[in-house]
């Protein structure tokens, strides 16, 4: 019973999911606007599932003094402060002068941008020591990021003789190479949905029912 | 050969000093390189631009604070760019750090054309679900947001009269910096309903994204901070309204000497290794 159901559910809602895109009758697709504001409705309490999970997995190693448990208490005292003042302030948390407003402006801003602003400084170390021509394909990809590099900001075009033709060469490697290495991943990963989907609606890939 | 081998493996703190300088220095003295404009940014504009007065636009503002330097310029430009035209953006947002940045400067930009909230833009708010809520937004906007941010009923709101689903605005803007986002839209809803639809996205998404562009399926795309710099001068022209900070465009310098460190660095250890390598086979 504890996977028949929820098997039995894929199913229907799979199949039916599927339909809409080939029955436009307009019963099928308020029935659909329906099971669309069920699914949205779960994922506001999955939201909801994910703070819990957070603390169940995190509180026991502040409890047990594991390894780096004080990381894991900080991470928890920002939960529930930003929670508790955001649930306290209400509509008004956006004003100014308000407290989230000033955590979130004051602290979230500056530490989000930073830790995306450090990667500028570990991309230059890491380019540096991982691009070496050690082979063919390897100086191939040098070639295509460092011209990709130039070409992309003004200075590579303003780079007497060869400039322009940088450019004309960076815009043809965007436009032809990358589209169709591109277009061949989205259609293998589109295939591989397509069959993955199937083996769920289909009840073989089990897998997102978790347990044994 | 020692002296290539210690630089090969030198302090990575060397790097970053390096790199700190080539983005603090052009920060201190403008370099002002001129930039030519992609054809793909020229696309968001005439897009715009074919638009008549009062048409509202649909914006999905998806970014967060480590993206602002990306993305915040584009948004910024684009309204801009829309209540100069006397156009009407609704936006809305499917990630939760968004609104901080996005309400207060789409607040802060309207004031200064007298736009009038409910009548000339209108904020949706967030919400959770994904690509749930790219799928109502595609079929039923007024199920997925009965009520607007500020808790107003939708249905008593001027400028989402008549406006049911995506495809009855006559441009769709996804500003994007991962997912769900730009990709997740012309997946779950650009095909299925041919929204004309652009694209603001991070860079490093950028490749990801062009074969939208070259499909038809998105207008026009802009791309990291270029694109935004680009965006900012086709709609600025080089003369920004009073209290108006080009931040994109002043920042393409920092990007100038940020690359060219960057390629000079990879260029140099290859130098290093194939003399490394000469000198040993010798």
């Amino acid at each position: 019973m504890r996977t028949t159901i929820p098997l039995v559910l894929t199913f229907i809602v799979g199949v039916f999911m599927v339909g809409e895109f080939f029955i436009p009758h307009w019963g099928y697709q308020q029935v659909k606007s329906l099971v669309l504001e069920f699914g949205a409705v779960v994922s506001g309490v999955a939201f909801f599932l994910g703070v819990i999970n957070l603390v169940q997995v995190n509180m026991p190693v502040v409890v047990g003094r594991e390894d780096d448990w004080q990381y894991k208490l900080i991470l928890l005292l920002s939960m529930a402060a930003m929670m508790v003042i955001g649930l306290w302030e209400g509509t008004t948390r956006m004003e100014d002068g308000a407290a989230y407003k000033w955590l979130f402006d004051a602290v979230f801003i500056p530490l989000n941008a930073t830790m995306f602003a450090l990667l500028a400084f570990y991309i230059a170390s890491a380019a540096f020591r991982a691009f070496r021509a050690r082979n063919a394909e390897a100086t191939v990809l040098l070639l295509a990021a460092c011209i990709v590099m130039l070409a992309r900001v003004p200075i590579g075009e303003q780079i007497p003789g060869i400039g322009e033709y940088l450019s004309r060469f960076q815009n043809w490697l965007m436009d032809v190479p990358n589209v169709a290495g591109r277009r061949a991943i989205f259609i293998g990963a589109a295939l591989g949905a397509v069959a993955t989907g199937v083996r769920i609606i289909l009840g073989i890939e089990r897998s997102h029912l978790g347990g044994d | 050969m020692g002296l290539l081998e210690r630089f090969q493996n030198m302090d990575r703190r060397w790097i970053f000093a390096g790199m700190a300088l080539a983005i603090v220095v052009p920060l201190l003295f403008p370099m002002q390189i001129p930039f030519r404009t992609d054809k793909e940014v020229i696309a968001i504009h005439r897009a715009v631009e074919a638009l008549s007065a009062g048409s509202p636009v649909l914006i999905s503002a998806d970014f967060d604070p480590a993206s602002v330097p990306e993305l915040g310029p584009f948004y910024e430009t684009h309204l801009h760019h829309l209540f100069q035209r006397e156009l009407r953006p609704v936006v809305v947002t499917l990630w939760p750090t968004a609104i901080p940045l996005v309400l207060p400067k789409l607040q802060a930009i309207a004031k200064e054309y007298d736009a009038e909230y409910g009548r000339d833009y209108l904020f949706l708010g967030y919400k959770e679900g994904r690509e749930l809520v790219i799928k109502n937004i595609g079929q039923n906007i007024y199920q997925q947001f009965p009520k607007d941010y500020f808790g107003t009923d939708i249905t008593e709101i001027p400028v989402m009269e008549a406006r049911r689903q995506a495809k009855d605005f006559p441009l769709f803007v996804s500003i994007s910096a991962g997912f769900p986002g730009l990709n997740e839209y012309v997946l779950q809803i650009q095909g299925q309903y041919d929204l004309p639809m652009v694209g603001a996205c991070t860079a490093v998404g950028g490749p990801d994204y062009i074969p939208f562009y070259k499909s038809g399926q998105l207008i026009g795309l802009s791309m990291g901070m270029p694109g935004s710099a680009q965006y900012e001068q086709l709609v600025w022209n080089g003369e920004p309204k009073v209290g108006v900070n080009l931040m994109a465009t002043s920042a393409m310098d920092v990007l100038n000497l940020g690359h060219l460190f960057i390629v000079l660095l990879i260029f140099m250890g290859n130098l290093a290794f194939f003399l490394t390598r000469r000198l040993e086979g010798n």
